[in-house]
């Protein structure tokens, strides 16, 4: 009977907005399910793993941070250009509900893991752990976990793809993604260091 | 694509031989419908690399009915929740303007002119978008100032779900249009490949398959389709003639190149998509029996459609496409072969042919490069080799050969604005690279620089 729900939710969905299919709190998973494998995973993938550098993975990612992003996009609080042009749009007609389920949906998922090797990551390993002394750039762990697993609003990094990182870090340095904090982190930053951290983090 | 629909499909016998040739090389209308981002939210670099090809998640978008949609609703329930109206709060309408100057290398004749103004080239409405929960459409109705007349234009009504079948995502469906292939989803396919827009002054070789155009407009199509993980697609579905401005109904239609019947089509594709690349290989087709056929040379054969006799066609493509996605950079190439067999049993009797059967083998490779779906560069080289068959194709050495290039540069100010540029560069036409028409004139001369404005909006 739960899997025949979950197929009508399904069904419901692709087809006609996610808005319709609001979340109570006894069908939110299903209702979260039926909007990520009907809507959500034509660009993030089957369970939040995406296969292009365009969309991030979700799989594993914090629930807070998900929920967080969302309400950002449906208030336009958030407005680099792929928000604009992909999730303003997605995210406009999902209710408070709808968002707390997906972001469970997608954190409850099995997290991809870094490829980590090489020089390159090396360094990168180093900035994440000890920052930037010299550019005032504290070590990136200090928030997003020791293992770039995330905590909370602060997003798992480690397994993320490439272009994705680099994307969203040059869009913090230039201010074009919306975040005081991961500005004054990144403002610094060099293109050699994106990189590298990069490189450390990625998994392409 | 669109200009043969108001040009109307009850031409007699010669213009009906000439509606092929035009057809072959009239501008393609584009399914890059700004009522779609309207809907959905999502900006035009969703669904589309650079407008009209289609991105992967805008072939998903396609197969799924043109239904997703993330505004207000108007809606009703009945007593059981079931829904019984869900309106769009807006009407999914959009409008398309084609303007453009051409400059031919050589005019046709003394009394003709090299340079042409078009404007508008062709001017679209678009009803394009959701209709409920689970159809939607896409209609085009159509100015085209060679005919100086609106007319219907590509039209696909589909139905389409989606479900979870052993942890397979499988979107179905099915669409009526008609235009074989116009439900398609890759641009390699005659109703979307290259090039999007061309000329009205272009000359156009002779020779054609039916599934590149000559059919579009005057049928029906009904299909049934599957997508299966955005990768498989499979598709079966049969057209008949639905004739514009004539019927079948009465006794003493003489109509030309109507089906007899149904006419099968198929087409399967497969999608990989890996990083920011995807690939597709495919196969599509259609056999097509032909009451009263026309022939390329403008042969005719007026009987009463009761009693016609038919010309038979089997088209079987083959196609690829790769493209490369990401905000910097967007590669598309494209390849499609098309091979006709054409039965010409009713034209070798009638003396319309020098042989009672045909082979044609249609052919283009094009690559595309944008640079931050802002300014652009194609390249394409397209073929047709066929029998020679002097009654059949009518050229002055019997052979249906043509081969020509395109080079264009395009630039996008707005996503929904192109400024392009295109050349086309003939270095065979109808058989021959010079005095092909016996008149003295060169496949050369029917070269055609071509600039033109597309917008939507």
């Amino acid at each position: 009977m739960k899997k025949l729900f979950a197929t009508a939710i399904v069904i419901a969905c692709f087809s006609s907005p996610c808005a319709a299919a609001e979340a109570t709190g006894d069908n939110a998973a299903a209702v979260a399910e039926g909007i990520a494998t009907s809507t959500c995973q034509n660009c993030h993938g089957a369970l939040g793993n995406s296969v292009s550098g365009n969309f991030p993975r979700l799989n594993g990612q914090q629930a807070d941070y998900i929920a967080a992003q969302l309400n950002n996009f449906r208030s336009h609080n958030r407005s680099d250009p792929h928000a604009r042009a992909y999730m303003w749009g997605m995210a406009s007609q999902l209710d408070d509900k709808s968002i707390a389920a997906l972001a469970q949906y997608y954190a409850s998922q099995t997290p991809t893991a870094p490829q980590k090797g090489g020089a390159l990551a090396a360094q990168g390993a180093a900035i994440f752990a000890n920052g930037a002394p010299a550019q005032n750039m504290p070590p990136c762990q200090s928030c997003h976990g020791e293992h770039a697993e995330g905590n909370g609003i602060f997003p798992r990094l480690a397994g993320q793809h490439a272009d994705y990182l680099k994307r969203q870090l040059e869009a913090f340095r230039s201010s074009l993604r919306e975040s005081d904090v991961m500005h004054v982190e990144s403002k610094d930053m060099t293109d050699s260091q994106i990189e590298a951290l990069v490189s450390y983090l990625a998994n392409d | 694509m669109n200009v043969h629909l108001t040009r109307g499909f009850a031409f007699r016998a010669a213009m009906q031989a000439l509606a092929v040739l035009v057809l072959l090389s009239v501008p393609k209308s584009a399914d890059a419908v700004p009522s779609y981002a309207r809907q959905t939210g999502l900006a035009c670099e969703a669904c589309h690399t650079v407008f009209p090809a289609l991105t992967a998640f805008g072939r998903t978008f396609k197969a799924s009915g043109y239904t997703l949609f993330n505004t207000l609703k108007v809606q009703d329930i009945d007593k059981l929740a079931h829904s019984t109206l869900s309106l769009s709060d807006l009407p999914p309408v959009s409008a398309m303007v084609m303007a453009s100057q051409s400059l031919e290398a050589k005019a046709n004749d003394s009394n003709s002119s090299k340079a042409s103004t078009d404007f508008p080239q062709q001017a679209s409405l678009f009803y394009a978008g959701r209709i409920s929960d689970n159809i939607g459409a896409f209609i085009q109705i159509t100015y085209d100032d060679q005919s100086g007349s609106f007319g219907i234009d590509n039209t696909d009504i589909r139905f389409a779900d989606v479900t979870k079948i052993d942890g397979h995502s499988v979107i179905y469906g099915v669409s009526l249009n008609n235009n074989p292939t116009v439900q398609d989803l890759w641009n390699t396919v005659p109703a979307w490949g290259q090039p999007f827009i061309a000329s009205p002054a272009l000359q156009s070789p002779v020779a054609g398959a039916q599934i590149q155009g000559a059919l579009s407009g005057g049928v029906a199509g009904l299909s049934a389709y599957t997508f299966i993980d955005q990768s498989l697609y499979a598709e079966a579905g049969v057209y008949r003639s639905a004739l514009q401005g004539a019927s079948v109904a009465f006794n003493g239609n003489q109509d030309n190149n109507v089906i007899a019947g149904v006419a099968p089509y198929w087409r399967v594709a497969y999608e990989w998509d890996f990083g920011n690349h995807s690939l597709e290989v495919g196969t599509f087709g259609i056999y097509a029996e032909l009451q009263n056929p026309t022939t390329p040379a403008g042969g005719a054969i007026n009987g009463s459609l009761q009693h016609a006799p038919t010309d038979r066609f089997l088209d079987a493509s083959f196609d690829t496409q790769y493209q490369y996605t990401d905000d910097e950079t967007q590669i598309s190439l494209t390849a499609a072969w098309i091979h006709e067999h054409q039965n010409l049993s009713a034209s070798f009797v009638q003396g319309f042919s020098t042989n009672p059967s045909d082979n044609l083998d249609s052919y283009n490779v094009v690559a595309s490069y944008f640079w931050h779906r802002k300014l652009g560069a194609t390249v394409g080289f397209f073929g047709v080799n066929g029998s020679n068959d002097p009654l059949y194709f009518g050229t002055i050495n019997g052979s249906p050969n043509s081969t020509w290039g395109l080079f264009e540069v395009d630039y996008l100010p707005w996503l929904n604005v192109k400024l392009g540029l295109q050349y086309t560069a003939y270095l065979k036409f109808d058989g021959a690279t010079s005095n092909y028409d016996g008149l003295g004139r060169n496949a050369s001369d029917n070269d055609l620089l071509f600039g033109y404005l597309w917008v939507a909006f």
